[in-house]
């Protein structure tokens, strides 16, 4: 092995011990997951199948990551947010359920809390170099990086090099074209390669997604894709309970501010911002939404929220939340007029939410970093606000992201997908596609014995009257949900 | 009403109030006319008057006196005169004047020291049901004008919990929904005063999708309502956000021609206190240049004369018994419950069998009476909870022990 080609790159082996027993603990909150250990595994549906995984390397991650593998899948594995690895459980991956740290013997991770830049998107190119092979024939995306990083690579590959960075370019972005640049240096054809060798993409998030049908537009797509996110076990759970669950988790531990009686904006009313605003109204906390879509902002006043622009409200609330999915909701001149103190954070998948960079060339602004993913940014007249993990997603970054049991909708949707597009690739062609919705309630189904939940079953002649069979489909695939 | 058919039975074997005539002030609905009953079935000779010119049922008065044999003085729609008279009546009943008095909101005790003092000596307490009763037999107290004891029945935390809170919070929207049909979801309702009658509308409205503004004068309450989410504001700017408006504060001018003045057009103005102070009626009618009654029923609405129309529910009455039925009987079982229960054992100290006999001024219920009362119903709606051990019960009373 050579020494840009490590086995893994982890932050500290000697946690395995630790996150073994978390993903134990983990297992038993995710019954989706288990139960299809335990239908697929005696079948090996993914042997052959060379996973690349860019997906926050935490612990319910560990326990996708060994049911890829107990389905008969090789994995490599990175993350795919800068902050959000736990590394005891990428250490415990690393080592595997049966090594030890002197003798490790789990999947290649390259993972680690509070990466650089630089070092993202180095783990990114390891876990999609397959030694030996032409690369990975499957993705496991979250946001979409690994998919990027193939596309421009092949992109680049064809045009011949790879194109100079403009002075505007985003700091990642030159970062990204640099690392291409030698790969195309150092291994000439790596990317079309690997992209003619891959079967298909899964992806978990709505921003992965955006990407990824924007490209089937414009026609640059390489391999078919399945949206696990619009999955309604995925979205609807991981969106809004999981957010529900996990934004208040990480205000709380970066800040231990009290939530009643605050006044909270939340910028977006999609299912995240549903769950975000849900769980702040829970705490006491006075929620005022923004929106840009007439149907969340109907939807949000008459669930009893304000809605207001974030311009009428900027100088009098305590905590900002974006969940918009877009670009410059929060920009540097609004965090200029908000209150002293006033508490900021982004549970949107990426940190252009809120304009950091902006933040950082403003007049006189200072600094102060009081923990890890919580900084304090002064102004030069004195007031000061908080910001959560920089702007990326602080879910994430100040707690531990959603809990096992809403991973484990989400996660079993991946790996159906994984079997779905590896084991019937010829009914998946180019384009981006959902799971059919009969396997969207069979990962609900999974889940509900853990719940104690007592399903009614329909009797032939209610399902002859509603016009489905007694096993389902029971919605039309326009339902809402 | 479980509670009071529990105490029925009780009642009819002890009989507490043989010989002894009640007068009593209150709301004439269905759960009255239970009390009536449950108090003449322990001995007492009941008369009765309506405590509010509007809330009477006039079926209910109708078979009261018909088929249960009480004198019953009420008419749904009688003017302030003939309100009081009613009171008069009732009180007049007993040749000597009532030995025992319930009132609802203040207007019996005040006639009795008022116009009817002559019957004073003969009294030997009474019980107050509302807020705005205790608050003005507070400030009598306090001159030296109150001649007999008279029990706060309703400072007990399951009146405030039951009563109040739930029923207050859920008739005074019922009665806001009935009068107007508007949907709350998405409207911008101001709720005046978050004591216990306004929590439960105020969360009540959230429950429906209003988004609530409350006002307040005082800070723990007004603490409390931000920490439980609910924005805080003066009502000078509230007024002009309000599309709802429901008082309930127990006190008066508290909106007024300056916030009437600043009202979005077609705001819905209700209260949900005791008495019709809380909106400035006559200020409203000052500003308008036209007045259309009963829009729909219990509906005015008031003409500004610049294009705003304001919508005035039950006259500024008590919209919860005005528009719809009053508290469900289930809020007024514990409430009369305890009413009755605290009667019983006013009955039993002035008349001395219980030692010393009781000063005149306002009393709180006597501890236990609550728990008796919570544990009637409990027990009547299937609900068990634990007991607390012999252990528990060491460790509670000893400092002693430790972890």
């Amino acid at each position: 092995m050579s020494a840009d080609q490590p086995p893994y790159l982890v932050a500290d082996l000697s946690l395995a011990a630790f996150g073994r027993k978390e993903i134990q603990l983990a297992e038993h909150e995710m019954p989706g997951l288990m139960a299809v250990r335990a239908e697929y595994a005696p079948s090996q549906p993914l042997r052959g199948a060379r996973i690349t995984g860019s997906l926050h390397m935490t612990v319910q991650t560990a326990v996708l990551i060994e049911t890829l593998t107990a389905l008969g899948a090789q994995v490599r594995w990175a993350s795919c947010n800068i902050f959000s690895t736990q590394d005891h459980a990428a250490a415990a991956v690393a080592v595997g359920p049966d090594g030890t740290p002197d003798d490790p013997k789990g999947i290649p991770v390259f993972a680690w809390k509070g990466e650089s830049l630089e070092e993202y998107w180095h783990c990114a190119e390891l876990a999609l170099t397959w030694p030996g092979t032409d690369g990975p024939n499957m993705i496991l995306d979250d946001g979409g990086d690994a998919t990027l990083f193939v596309h421009k690579g092949a992109e680049y590959e064809k045009a011949g090099g790879v194109p100079s960075p403009s002075a505007d370019d985003p700091e990642e972005w030159v970062i990204i074209l640099d690392r291409l640049r030698n790969s195309l240096a150092d291994h000439p054809g790596k990317w079309t390669r690997a992209a003619a060798s891959i079967q298909g993409v899964t992806e978990e998030t709505t921003t992965g997604v955006h990407r990824l049908y924007e490209m089937y537009r414009a026609g640059t797509l390489l391999f078919p894709a399945i949206n696990v996110n619009d999955s309604v076990t995925k979205s609807k759970f991981d969106n809004k309970y999981g957010c529900r669950h996990s934004l208040i988790d990480g205000i709380k531990r970066g800040t231990d501010v009290l939530i009643g009686g605050k006044v909270a904006v939340v910028c977006g009313y999609g299912d995240v911002g549903k769950g975000c605003a849900e769980s702040l109204r829970g705490q006491g906390a006075r929620v005022i939404v923004t929106e840009i879509d007439p149907i969340c902002a109907l939807q949000a006043a008459m669930d009893g929220y304000q809605v207001a622009t974030l311009e009428d409200v900027v100088e009098s609330a305590d905590i900002f939340i974006t969940a918009t999915g877009n670009r410059d909701v929060i920009t540097a001149g609004h965090m200029n007029r908000m209150k002293h103190q006033a508490i900021v954070g982004n549970i949107g998948h990426f940190d252009n939410e809120i304009d950091m960079a902006g933040l950082a060339k403003l007049p006189g602004v200072r600094r102060l970093t009081i923990k890890p993913q919580v900084d304090e940014w002064n102004f030069a007249d004195g007031r000061g606000i908080i910001v959560l993990s920089e702007g990326r997603l602080l879910n994430l970054g100040n707690a531990t992201g959603h809990p096992s049991f809403v991973m484990s909708n989400s996660f079993t949707n991946q790996v159906i997908a994984q079997v779905e597009l590896f084991t019937k690739n010829t009914e998946y062609p180019i384009g981006v596609h959902t799971l059919p919705k009969h396997l969207d309630e069979k990962v609900a189904r999974l889940h509900l014995d853990a719940l104690g939940v007592r399903l009614t079953q329909l009797t032939k002649e209610q399902a002859d009257y509603i016009g489905v069979t007694v096993d389902g489909p029971y919605k039309p695939e326009h339902y809402r949900y | 009403m479980p509670l009071l058919a529990a105490l029925h039975e009780r009642f009819k074997e002890e009989r507490p109030f043989e010989g002894l005539s009640i007068a009593a002030c209150l709301h004439i609905t269905a759960e009255t006319a239970m009390l009536v009953r449950l108090l003449r079935a322990g001995g007492a000779a009941v008369s009765l008057a309506a405590s509010n010119p509007l809330s009477t049922q006039d079926d209910i008065a109708a078979a009261l006196a018909v088929n249960h044999g009480i004198e019953v003085f009420a008419r749904a729609g009688v003017d302030r005169k003939g309100y009081y008279r009613h009171i008069e009546l009732a009180l007049a009943q007993a040749p000597d004047g009532p030995h025992l008095v319930i009132d609802d909101g203040g207007d019996l005790v005040n006639t009795l020291h008022t116009r009817a003092a002559s019957l004073l000596p003969n009294v030997l307490g009474g019980c107050e049901s509302t807020t705005t009763g205790v608050i003005r037999l507070r400030r009598m107290a306090a001159e030296g004008a109150l001649a007999f004891p008279v029990i706060a029945a309703n400072d007990t935390a399951t009146k405030r919990m039951v009563d109040n809170t739930c029923g207050t919070g859920q008739s005074a929207i019922d009665g806001i929904l009935r009068a107007t049909n508007t949907l709350l979801a998405g409207k911008t309702v101001v709720v005046a005063g978050f004591g216990a009658s306004g929590r439960g509308v105020a969360e009540y409205a959230r429950g429906f999708g209003a988004q609530v503004i409350v006002t307040e004068v005082d800070p723990v309450r007004a603490l409390d309502a931000s920490l439980r989410g609910f924005r805080v504001l003066p009502m000078a700017r509230a007024a002009p956000l309000g599309e709802v408006f429901v008082t309930a504060t127990g006190s008066v001018d508290v909106i007024t021609a300056d916030h009437l003045a600043v009202m979005r057009d077609g705001a819905i103005l209700a209260n949900a206190g005791h008495f019709d102070v809380e909106i400035d009626v006559r200020a409203l009618a000052g500003l308008a240049v036209a007045v259309h009654r009963d829009v729909r029923p219990h509906v005015d609405a008031y003409d500004l004369g610049d294009g705003r129309t304001l919508l005035l529910l039950a006259e500024g009455r008590v919209v919860n018994l005005v528009a719809a039925e009053g508290h469900p009987p289930e809020v007024m079982d514990l409430a009369f419950g305890v009413e009755a229960l605290a009667l019983a054992w006013l009955a039993a100290a002035t008349s001395g069998s219980t030692g010393d006999k009781l000063p005149a001024g306002v009393h709180e219920v006597p501890a236990g009476i609550d728990a008796e009362a919570a544990a009637l119903v409990l027990a009547a709606t299937g609900t068990s909870i634990d007991t607390l051990t012999a252990a528990q019960l060491a460790y509670r009373e000893s400092w002693r022990i430790g972890s």
